[in-house]
């Protein structure tokens, strides 16, 4: 738009014009700065410090190396929801398309708590939101995820139906309430889980295994999910409330050959 | 029991003027995402949902929690206690998963050890 005001494209092509009009700036396709092209190193930081124990530095060079890998990681998925739009003759990327490619290139155990996750933005941006996805029903792994029962197949015994994430209005709602304590008051009842706030059944049948949306409440909730809180309270799983039902969140862990607690459910062995 | 409805505040308060409730910046997804995109078929530009990013600032996270988990046994793996871009390589070469990173950290590694941390035993041993 810019070049719509200048007298001819003569101006705009030559790249020895010069300073016609002060737009030199316009002249060749600016290079892509740093920070277009990569995350915000604090940002990635603060991810990678959360799976680490206290006693773990991290090196400059190792950090601006998983800083690439998080770029080359949104390419790699966009590029893959970008053929299949093209393949399907559309214009705009999904939501449900990074989802889908995220499942065809291996990451399909991203995509049930990326469905949440999803869910509950759009929960929070309201009812407008929701045109993307949600009618006619998505081929897989987008508008159903709260009903797909394979990832928690692993969660251990007796985790049966009982702890799906039933497609339940209040039920979100006490998650939002708890996820965001730091705003809105506790939920009444006994903390039970070294005082940090979890996601609380509250009376509720159903209950998350894992706790996916203290990692939509920003710095303090993520880190419960990503091993603050298994550290603060180990074993406050499964026998807290009698009922067994929290075990998935913290004690279920096999992985433990790298000495260091984390809680993640989707991991890879 | 239902709580009040806790939205209002989040995206201003609580958690980071910049990201939102998000743990990476949105607009700086997008960006990355537009330039993968490309453009359709018929010149135009590549759209993006604006959920799309959403999803991204999500898996990122668990992306770089698991790439950094991996690491890290591989730093172990050297009796170190400082994640080196060599440990993130060896997690990137023992993952099918992370076969699409193999250039980014040949390339790195490639570009020099300048910064060196020496409070590490074991250095070489590396894969």
């Amino acid at each position: 738009m810019d070049s719509s005001f200048l007298p001819a494209g003569g101006a705009e092509n030559g790249s020895s014009g010069g300073a016609n009009n002060g737009v030199v700036a316009q002249q060749a396709p600016p290079p892509i700065r740093e920070q277009d092209r990569l995350m915000p190193i604090a940002n990635v930081i603060r991810i990678m410090r959360r799976v680490l124990p206290a006693h773990a530095k991290i090196s400059d060079d190792a950090k601006e190396t998983i800083q690439e890998c998080v770029s080359e990681y949104i390419s790699f998925i966009t590029g893959e929801a970008n053929e299949r739009c093209q393949r399907e003759q559309r214009k705009t990327i999904t939501a449900e398309d990074v989802l889908w490619a995220m499942s065809r290139l291996g990451f399909d155990d991203y995509v049930e708590p990326l469905s949440v996750y999803l869910h509950r933005y759009r929960e929070f941006e309201g009812e407008a939101r929701g045109v993307g996805l949600a009618p006619g029903g998505p081929p897989r792994g987008g508008g159903d995820h709260h009903h797909h029962h394979h990832p928690l197949k692993s969660r251990g015994p007796g985790s049966g139906a009982a702890m799906l994430p039933h497609h339940h209005h209040d039920h979100d709602m006490q998650m939002h309430a708890a996820m965001y304590g730091g705003t809105v008051p506790p939920p009444p009842g006994p903390p039970h889980h070294g005082g940090f706030l979890m996601p609380h059944p509250q009376g509720g049948s159903h209950y998350l295994p894992y706790p996916y949306e203290p990692t939509y409440g920003g710095e303090h909730a993520m880190a419960a999910y990503y091993g603050g809180a298994a550290a603060y309270a180990p074993g406050n799983g499964g026998s807290g409330d009698g009922s067994g039902r929290d075990g998935g969140s913290a004690s279920h862990t096999p992985q433990g050959s790298a000495g260091f607690e984390h809680p993640h459910p989707f991991a890879y062995k | 029991m239902r709580q009040a409805r806790p939205y209002s505040g989040i995206f201003c308060g609580g958690v980071s003027a910049r990201t939102g409730p998000h743990a990476l910046p949105l607009a700086r997804i997008k960006k990355i995402m537009k330039r993968s995109a490309g453009e359709t078929a018929d010149g135009g530009a590549r759209m993006i949902s604006g959920e799309a990013p959403v999803v991204f600032s999500k898996a990122c996270e668990l992306f770089v929690a698991e790439l950094t988990r991996r690491a890290w046994a591989a730093t172990l793996e050297g009796k170190r206690r400082t994640v080196h871009r060599e440990d993130v390589a060896t997690a990137v070469h023992n993952t099918d998963l992370f076969d699409f990173l193999v250039d980014v950290v040949n390339a790195d590694t490639a570009g020099g050890d300048d910064t060196h941390d020496v409070d590490d035993v074991g250095d070489g041993a590396l894969g």
